[in-house]
């Protein structure tokens, strides 16, 4: 009975964890000049570098879902600013089809956002962040993955085709 | 229609045009067919073209080198057009031969309309747009919408796309096009949707059958046997197979032609072509692609326009 009032300080104090996969040319360095500019923003965001925005594949976003990370955010450079030339517009395409997936099989859309923020966009990159860290807040912990009770058990083992 | 196409294959065979010929012969369950690679015209008698080809044979191209010679429905052409589009196999190196497809009847819808076992069914014949069936002495007819697979309900391509030469018989489709049954889920609010989805991916038991089916899979080393690093665990639960089935779908994403041969395969019934058909809606709407029928059109991924939709970026 000790460890309820733990619990319950537990789960009051949750903080989201959110994995933000960051362009290396721009994003990361607006997210440093987010810094040098004295700029604060919640300190949710665990920051990942990235070559470009292409190199996000989905399965990098499907992984970070499955380990159980309560958002994920993937930002590039601004279309027409990549330094490959395409990488962000080829990006855009996979994560377009990605993100209605992810809708359809159920997984709310502000779990996992994407966003352009260039090298001199520091005060984007913090306001970016802090919508993401609260909107992920309010939807609470990724518990997608979490054993069921159901998931115990074996499933059915009579095939429905019959 | 068999000693056409013996006639055909053969002339092939003898000319040196082809190496190998992908057919159908009967197979050992009633009602089913299985895959026949010939490789010399004596192994032609075993071909089969009366009913139940339902398997797509654009699949076994990923292993039969050279020359090939195959037999398509309408629809398994497409996946031709795709795989010519990956670079999978070259259009100079295939010998096409079209066979007109009445709509392929799925043994387990009659059975369920029957209301009996597969096993108990004694014969499955066509009659117009009936399907008469002797089941324990008895004689029972269905309409074909009630018993053909789900794709052939909204059969768009009944005649191949690409071929050399046409097996005598009529190109029409199945049924006269009727709206592919509502996707109840998209009017249910997204965090019930996962609710079905997690029941769904919970039953899957990961024997890769769907994989192992697909024409569009082609990787030479799959993902979920990759172990440095280990993107997906082997076990079967739902994380995981989430994980697999959608980046399954990522994967084949502009080539998957909903042929629909993952969900036909699958052993725990899991509806997975409402996976396929929600992301060619999605191709369609949003880059205005729909794969393999454009020989000439790139693939989604391969290329882009600066105006692509852009809202769901902050």
């Amino acid at each position: 009975m000790e460890a309820k009032p733990g619990v319950e300080k537990k789960e009051k104090d949750w903080e989201p964890r959110i994995l933000a996969f960051l362009c290396r040319w721009c994003s990361y360095a607006g997210a440093d000049l987010t810094g040098s500019s004295r700029i604060s923003y919640p300190p949710n965001i665990r920051i990942l570098r990235v070559p470009c925005s292409g190199r996000v594949n989905p399965l990098f976003i499907l992984k970070t879902l499955r380990s159980g990370i309560d958002g994920v955010l993937v930002s590039g450079c601004h279309p027409g600013d990549c330094h490959y030339t395409a990488g962000n517009y080829n990006a855009r395409r996979k994560f377009a089809i990605l993100s209605r997936l992810l809708e359809y099989v159920g997984i709310d859309p502000r779990r996992v956002q994407f966003s352009w923020v260039s090298a001199s966009e520091g005060d984007k990159f913090a306001k970016v962040v802090s919508t993401v860290v609260a909107e992920v807040k309010a939807l609470g912990p990724n518990e997608l993955f979490r054993l069921a009770p159901a998931d115990q058990t074996a499933p059915e083992p009579v095939s429905p085709q019959r | 229609m068999k000693d056409e196409l013996i006639a055909i294959v053969t002339k092939l065979f003898d000319e040196g045009r082809i190496h190998h010929f992908l057919g159908y012969k009967k197979g050992t369950l009633k009602f089913k067919t299985t895959p026949l690679i010939a490789l010399n015209r004596e192994d032609l008698q075993g071909l089969w073209v009366e009913d139940f080809f339902a398997s797509n044979l654009a699949l076994y191209l990923k292993e039969i080198k050279g020359k090939v010679g195959l037999l398509v429905k309408g629809c398994d052409s497409r996946s031709l057009v795709s795989l010519i589009k990956e670079g999978q196999v070259k259009r100079e190196d295939l010998y096409v031969v079209g066979i007109p497809c009445p709509g392929q009847i799925d043994p387990g819808k009659v059975a369920e309309a029957a209301d009996c076992e597969r096993e108990e069914l004694e014969e499955i014949s066509r009659r117009g747009p009936e399907v008469l069936i002797q089941v324990n002495g008895q004689e029972k007819t269905f309409p074909k919408t009630r018993v053909l697979l789900d794709k052939c309900l909204d059969c768009q391509y009944p005649q191949p796309l690409i071929f050399d030469s046409l097996l005598p018989g009529e190109y029409a489709a199945p049924v006269p096009k009727t709206n592919p049954p509502e996707d109840d889920l998209h009017k249910k609010p997204v965090p019930e949707r996962w609710a079905v989805w997690a029941e769904q991916f919970r039953r899957c038991i990961r024997c890769y059958a769907c994989r192992n089916v697909c024409p569009a899979c082609f990787c030479p080393r799959c993902i979920v046997e990759e172990n440095m690093p280990q993107w997906v665990s082997p076990l079967p639960t739902v994380g995981d197979n989430f994980v697999f089935h959608l980046m399954r779908l990522m994967h084949v994403a502009g080539t998957c032609t909903s042929c629909g041969e993952c969900q036909r395969v699958c052993p725990m019934g899991i509806p997975l072509m409402k996976l396929n058909d929600k992301m060619a809606d999605d191709l369609r709407e949003l880059f205005d692609f729909v794969a393999g029928v454009d020989l000439d059109k790139p693939l989604p991924f391969r290329t882009y326009r600066q105006e692509d939709a852009d809202d769901f970026i902050k």
